[in-house]
């Protein structure tokens, strides 16, 4: 054997050893970082949990539902259910509210909650200019103690949606009184929940089961939130097992595509019909034809849903003719889905005047519109505004689009800067107050939401009706304002949004979430 | 020597005040009204007067050049103000965030260096056989490939397929495993081209010829030769490709879930978050201008004739 060879075979056998000592390395490193994932349930979010104070509108929504409970929580179909108050009753025609607690309930730091922990809390932010949104704060009188476990709230009319507006994350959830410094400042979050939390960092937070949870606790110990900011990244961490739930439209949201593609790959998906509506909104102020309900109904026959459907959701989601899906508690009689017919929209924009081959014209004015789209607001909203701008084309409307990013249309929208734009309703346990007061009524300043149709004269008595309408009649008076709506056109429902989530083989027994606002971590348990 | 590198220390410090002023006048140029979006931090359903208050609050109604100046003397003291957006100290969130980001780009540079010397000696070394038309090959697809394509071929292959590295995280050298070849690949690919040429080029010289009556063999007269007289141009493109990095942090950081400066960046441009822009965009020209000043510094000591010419 010459002195060559030998050197070749030391090096041969440096390179082996070498390569098999960074395989073991790699495999010893990858065994620590997924172990010791027994009992934990890892989701994945966007963005850090952030500022958890509930009386704050800052934090992430899902970190706050973990460890802050309401009085009463919003159920499947818009339920109204016993949390921290096991009993309610609205007396005075709606303006006082009685409430029994619950008893034996304890903080996460071991203060009790009793009717002065219900005081401290609301004190923080009902009645507050930051919380006026909220027809309890607005109309907000008093509170009294009965006993330890009794309250009674006074109003100065009845709150429209009351019990609803109780079940929201915030600012009405229950932080522990003890928890705040002295001068009464947020310091860390303590509430009732089934969580507790332990870390919190840029990349995340740990949970951990709080074991003195008055109801039933949850079947595993530790729950992690992991900050995956990009969507192929949260995709591709929960095919190989470091994630084992994304989903939802606050959490991490998932688009149909990706739904298919993991569903294609194995993953267990769950879609279900959501509760907000995806809808075209007219600007009429802008443009002029717009007034005109025969140009809207137009549109409204132009619009191939099923086909929108196909290019946002893959034909998931359910195409709308109704402001709110059937999900949302008085969301009216279901209308006619109209179904794309391009002879019928040109016949109703010659009866319009809007005339000629090619785009159409009145009185020399060509007709042509621009829809204000944002990829960060409603991903794919883009390539809806292409389909829509072809169909449009069709029938004679020139459509032009104009794509922002999200800074951008929350500056657009309330100046009213668009002729078209794309609506999002606000979901429950939000609807359907929230959309309607906010979305339709003319006097009520909704800020960067914007207006998705206003008429002084027509519109808003009925939706003030709505508003003040007692509760047996409340379901006919808003119906009233949607037969409105639909008999003039005054809006083009396009879509119900579908809810959708994905999860690891690890967790069993998932069940979608009542609001895309909650994380749905109650039924499940972890196998394997 | 010393005289010329301070000349290029103030040529950098003013090239630092033009850009700045130049990055400034292109963030407050955007569109959209931050005052909006911190509104909307503050209560859900925000009023125009809200609006009103806001920008007042964090002087959006004062003159472009007092907001400037006010920024600029601040920063030179380190305080690059509060996040509109979560209210935190940004310098400190920079602090956090610094560590990652060299992290990031020092493992992609190693990465690049290494990857780039191997692929271009084997290609000068087996020059126009197999191996340099392999080398080349890859060299030219990398090259083509876009970073966020080839970040998420390798967490395809590697971690769903594979499951040898995670998907994501900063836990250790394990999981910078990939972030750094994604960051590294391009520059590397590029590199490589840089060393082939340049051997080429240098085995064509007559002191070539010389070594080889002298009996060395091909790979010594590579490494001992013609390797001194391609530092230079290497040097020069190693610093324009470390300094291109920056870039792609700010799209490998999310793809990761790395909180870095580069994943900061992003956000703050989404939010329209002025103070976290300006002082990402302050650190990265910064970083730019420093790494160009060490090439600079570097080439002039390792090339004699560039030394005698500049002085």
């Amino acid at each position: 054997m010459d002195k060559h060879s030998i050197a070749m075979k030391r090096r041969s056998f440096l390179l082996g050893a070498s390569g098999a000592l960074g395989l073991a390395f790699t495999k010893t490193a990858w065994a620590q970082t997924s172990s010791g994932s027994g009992g934990t349930l890892r989701v994945a979010v966007t963005k850090p949990a952030g500022d958890l104070n509930p009386h704050k509108f800052a934090g992430l929504w899902a970190a706050q539902d973990l460890m802050f409970e309401p009085l009463m929580n919003y159920g499947p179909g818009g339920e109204i259910m016993p949390c921290l108050a096991t009993a309610w009753l609205l007396e005075d025609a709606g303006k006082t509210l009685k409430l029994t607690l619950r008893e034996n309930v304890v903080f996460q730091d071991g203060a009790p909650f009793d009717a002065s922990a219900v005081k401290w809390n609301f004190e923080r932010w009902i009645g507050l200019d930051s919380s006026s949104w909220m027809n309890s704060s607005r109309l907000y009188k008093s509170l009294e103690i009965v006993d330890d476990h009794h309250v009674t709230l006074h109003f100065s009319e009845p709150p429209l949606g009351l019990l609803q507006e109780l079940t929201y994350i915030r600012p009405v959830r229950f932080l522990s009184p003890k928890s705040v410094a002295a001068d009464g400042a947020y310091v860390a979050p303590v509430g009732t929940g089934p969580w507790k939390q332990k870390l919190a960092s840029e990349s995340g937070s740990v949970f951990e089961r709080f074991d003195a949870y008055w109801s039933e606790k949850p079947g595993f110990a530790t729950l992690e939130l992991k900050v995956l900011p990009d969507s192929r990244n949260r995709m591709a961490a929960l095919r190989a097992g470091d994630i084992d739930l994304i989903g939802g439209a606050y959490v991490s949201p998932l688009t149909a595509t990706e739904a298919q593609t993991l569903k294609s790959a194995g993953v267990d998906v769950s879609i279900k019909p959501g509760t907000t509506t995806l809808v075209l909104g007219f600007n009429h102020d802008h443009v002029a034809a717009l007034k005109d309900p025969l140009v809207r109904k137009a549109i409204n026959v132009g619009i191939d849903r099923a086909a929108i459907s196909q290019v946002l959701y893959r034909g998931y989601a359910e195409v709308a003719a109704n402001l709110f899906a059937t999900g949302v508690p008085m969301s009216g009689t279901r209308y006619d889905v109209p179904a794309m017919d391009p002879q019928a929209a040109r016949d109703l924009l010659e009866k319009a005047g809007w005339t000629g081959d090619g785009i159409r014209t009145k009185d020399g004015i060509p007709l042509a519109m621009e829809i204000i789209v944002s990829e960060e607001q409603i991903p794919g909203s883009r390539s809806v505004a292409e389909v829509l701008q072809s169909e449009f084309r069709e029938i004679g409307i020139d459509l032009s689009i104009r794509s922002v990013d999200h800074a951008s249309r929350h500056s657009d929208i309330p100046a009213r800067k668009y002729d078209l734009a794309f609506f999002l309703t606000y979901d429950a346990p939000y609807d359907p107050f929230g959309s309607v007061v906010g979305m339709f009524l003319s006097t009520y300043d909704n800020g960067v939401d914007g207006k998705l149709f206003m008429d002084a004269d027509n519109l808003d008595p009925l939706v003030a009706a709505a508003m003040s309408a007692s509760e047996a009649d409340m379901q006919s008076s808003l119906q009233k304002v949607y037969d409105w709506l639909h008999e003039n056109a005054a809006i083009a429902p396009l879509l119900y949004v579908p809810s959708i989530w994905a999860h690891s083989e690890r967790v069993a027994g998932f069940k979608g979430p009542a609001t895309e606002y909650d994380l749905p971590y109650e039924h499940i348990t972890l196998v394997g | 020597m010393i005289s010329l590198i301070s000349k290029r220390i103030w040529q950098s410090l003013l090239l630092l005040f033009l850009a700045s002023v130049l990055c400034f006048s292109l963030v407050i140029s955007a569109p959209g009204n931050v005052a909006i979006l911190i509104a909307e931090l503050r209560s859900p359903i925000v009023s125009k007067e809200d609006i009103a208050k806001v920008a007042e609050e964090i002087g959006l109604n004062k003159p472009l050049p007092l907001r400037y100046v006010g920024w600029l003397g601040d920063a030179i003291q380190g305080n690059f103000g509060i996040s509109y957006k979560t209210g935190e100290d940004v310098g400190e969130s920079l602090e956090k965030r610094l560590s990652i980001t060299a992290t990031l780009i020092a493992g992609g540079a190693a990465f690049a260096l290494m990857g780039s010397l191997f692929l271009g000696f084997v290609g000068a070394l087996y020059a126009h056989r197999m191996p340099d038309y392999l080398a080349r090959g890859a060299a030219l697809i990398s090259a083509s490939t876009p970073s966020f394509f080839v970040g998420a071929l390798l967490v395809y292959a590697f971690s769903v397929a594979l499951r040898i590295f995670p998907t994501f995280g900063y836990g250790g050298p394990i999981s910078w495993v990939l972030p750094w070849t994604t960051i590294g690949l391009l520059p590397a690919s590029v590199l490589s081209r840089v060393v082939r040429v340049g051997l080429e080029e240098a085995m064509a010289r007559p002191y070539v010829l010389t070594a080889m009556s002298k009996g060395l063999t091909r790979s010594q007269i590579l490494f001992r030769d013609a390797m001194p007289n391609i530092i230079p141009t290497y040097l020069s493109a190693l610093g324009t490709q470390v300094g291109v990095m920056v870039v792609g942090a700010v799209v490998i950081e999310p793809m990761f879930a790395w909180q870095g400066v580069g994943e900061l960046f992003l956000t703050g441009v989404r939010f329209r978050d002025f103070m976290v822009v300006q002082a990402c965009l302050l650190i990265f020209i910064t970083f730019f201008i420093v790494v160009n000043l060490t090439v600079d510094v570097g080439m002039m000591l390792t090339d004699p004739k560039l030394r005698r010419q500049r002085s």
